[in-house]
């Protein structure tokens, strides 16, 4: 290798090396702005050729670095830069020890931070990158970070992978923000967005998470609020977590004193202006 | 049911104690849960990850002393760079019983075990064996 | 014919949070995570005076509270061997 790209996101930082330079000038693209780590960098991600010919003959990338899936199939060249974002969502969930890792979107406002988690689909993504161009300040999309010892939330704001049709939901955005156009992809077709300049600047400031939601998206749901309660939270965050089990009692520990302190609730909504309304209602009385 | 002559909160006047009722639940009841780990724990045991001998981060053109160390290629006595990261579940049959993996010979086994044992944080490789070090 | 013994781990191996009358159990020995709901924890607690049959853990919560059940005897082994299942309770 190669070519490298050293990032650093909120609180953690990968080496991402790559036997070609496409993707890494992809990604350097995308991640225009971010901080350059200092000294070492926690995780590494590798793009190589399975075998060597596919590094020439009908190109394909295979996801390597400190931790791999074996059974993971290659991407075509082309869907590079997913391989890297996917390569380091990868090394968060299988190597990381420092906080306990939620698959939930994250915004802060005035210091107090809000958690959205759910399956994938359910609309956290696209809700957490929304309300972070609507006055929230956007922490993370894919991985929620939360501290051992104190119970706040760190922020992780990778680039916001949408699908093509989400787009249209954030008019008047710098288009510089945007990496290219992915077809085919597993997830179908994507554009990734990276966060706002406020939210790169503050990529260290951790906050205290002041309520807990399962949002639901769906065309025919009528818009609602549940009251979800801590043992039903703590059930569902434990499947949203890919490092709970490794971390043991201290995961115990941290995840049982946060459903413990927070209120939860399920929303529904058909729209992202109801999504707005309903948790702009919930976190007034938060 | 026998007597109790010993009620605690008996109020003293004959009145049938107030204790806190347990009711044990029909057999066919479901009382104890375990929690199962999401797909992606089960699937990203640390057996899974992996270790490239050297780290890319070393440069090319090093080859591996009998000791872990790296030197120059060529060096005498020092073995060369292994064409595929070893997995977790190797490192640790080698480290653990001195194991070689496929294809390779015993001395450079050694030799291989000595580096990894020599990894610092920042190498690549690194996380992977300090998690193959961690009790479970 | 002798009835079986059951054991439990001792309470300090094990880490207990209650949410909304259930118990949440860290088991330090095997690292998994329980959620319990009445009678298991206090069939635990019962335990942790030392092995016990079935009859001798009934009477031991007996103790404790009033036991409200139309077939004691099956319900208990019942319970029993969910916690046996969990790695929670095993017979020596």
């Amino acid at each position: 290798m190669r070519h490298i790209l050293r990032l650093q996101v909120g609180p953690v930082s990968f080496r991402i090396g790559s036997q070609w330079r496409g993707p890494v000038e992809q990604l350097r693209r995308l991640y225009a702005g971010y901080p350059e780590p200092e000294g070492l960098c926690d995780f590494t991600v590798r793009l190589e050729a399975e075998r060597f010919w596919r590094r020439w003959l009908r190109p394909s990338v295979a996801i390597r670095g400190d931790y791999v899936l074996p059974d993971a199939a290659p991407l075509p060249l082309a869907q590079g830069l997913l391989a890297a974002e996917m390569g380091m969502n990868l090394q968060m969930a299988l190597g990381q020890k420092r906080f306990l890792l939620l698959h939930a979107a994250s915004v802060e406002k005035g210091g107090r931070a809000l958690l959205m988690t759910g399956h994938s689909g359910a609309g956290k993504s696209t809700l957490g990158a929304l309300l972070g161009e609507r006055g929230w300040r956007f922490m993370g999309d894919e991985f929620a970070l939360l501290d051992l010892d104190d119970g706040r939330l760190h922020p992780f704001p990778r680039a916001v992978s949408l699908k093509n049709e989400s787009l249209g939901l954030f008019d008047g955005m710098d288009p510089a923000r945007l990496g290219p156009v992915l077809t085919g992809t597993p997830k179908g077709t994507i554009r990734h967005l990276r966060p706002n300049p406020e939210a790169v600047a503050r990529m260290t400031e951790p906050a205290r998470p002041v309520l807990i939601l399962f949002p639901r998206f769906g065309r025919d749901l009528e818009p609602a609020i549940r009251e979800v309660g801590a043992a039903e939270a703590f059930m569902r965050l434990t499947q949203a977590s890919t490092n709970y089990v490794a971390l043991g009692e201290r995961g115990f520990d941290a995840l049982t004193r946060f459903v413990g302190a927070l209120p939860s609730r399920a929303i529904d909504y058909a729209d992202t202006g109801q999504a707005e309304a309903l948790v702009d209602e919930l976190w007034r009385a938060a | 049911m026998s007597e109790r002559s010993n009620i605690p909160d008996d109020d003293g006047i004959g009145r049938p104690s107030r204790r806190v009722v347990l009711a044990l639940g029909a057999a066919a009841a479901s009382t104890v849960v375990t929690i199962r780990p999401a797909l992606a724990q089960t699937a990203g045991s640390v057996l899974n990850c992996e270790i490239p001998v050297p780290a890319p981060q070393a440069g090319s053109g090093n080859f591996i002393a009998a000791d872990g160390k790296l030197v120059p290629a060529g060096t005498p006595g020092a073995y060369p760079p292994l064409a595929r990261p070893l997995k977790g579940e190797e490192v640790k049959a080698m480290l653990n019983s001195g194991r070689a993996p496929a294809g390779v010979n015993s001395e450079a086994a050694q030799a291989y075990a000595n580096y990894i044992r020599r990894l610092q944080a920042g190498m690549s490789g690194f996380t992977c064996y300090a998690s193959l070090q961690m009790p479970r | 014919m002798a009835a079986s013994l059951y054991a439990a781990d001792p309470p300090e191996t094990l880490r207990t949070v209650e949410l909304e009358g259930l118990t949440l159990l860290y088991h330090r020995p095997s690292g998994l995570t329980h959620f319990l709901a009445p009678p298991a924890p206090q069939i635990l607690e019962a335990l942790a005076a030392g092995p016990a049959t079935a009859a001798e853990i009934a009477a031991r919560m007996g103790e404790a509270f009033e036991i409200e059940s139309e077939d004691p005897a099956a319900a208990i082994a019942a319970r029993l061997s969910e916690l046996e299942a969990a790695g929670l309770v095993w017979r020596t």
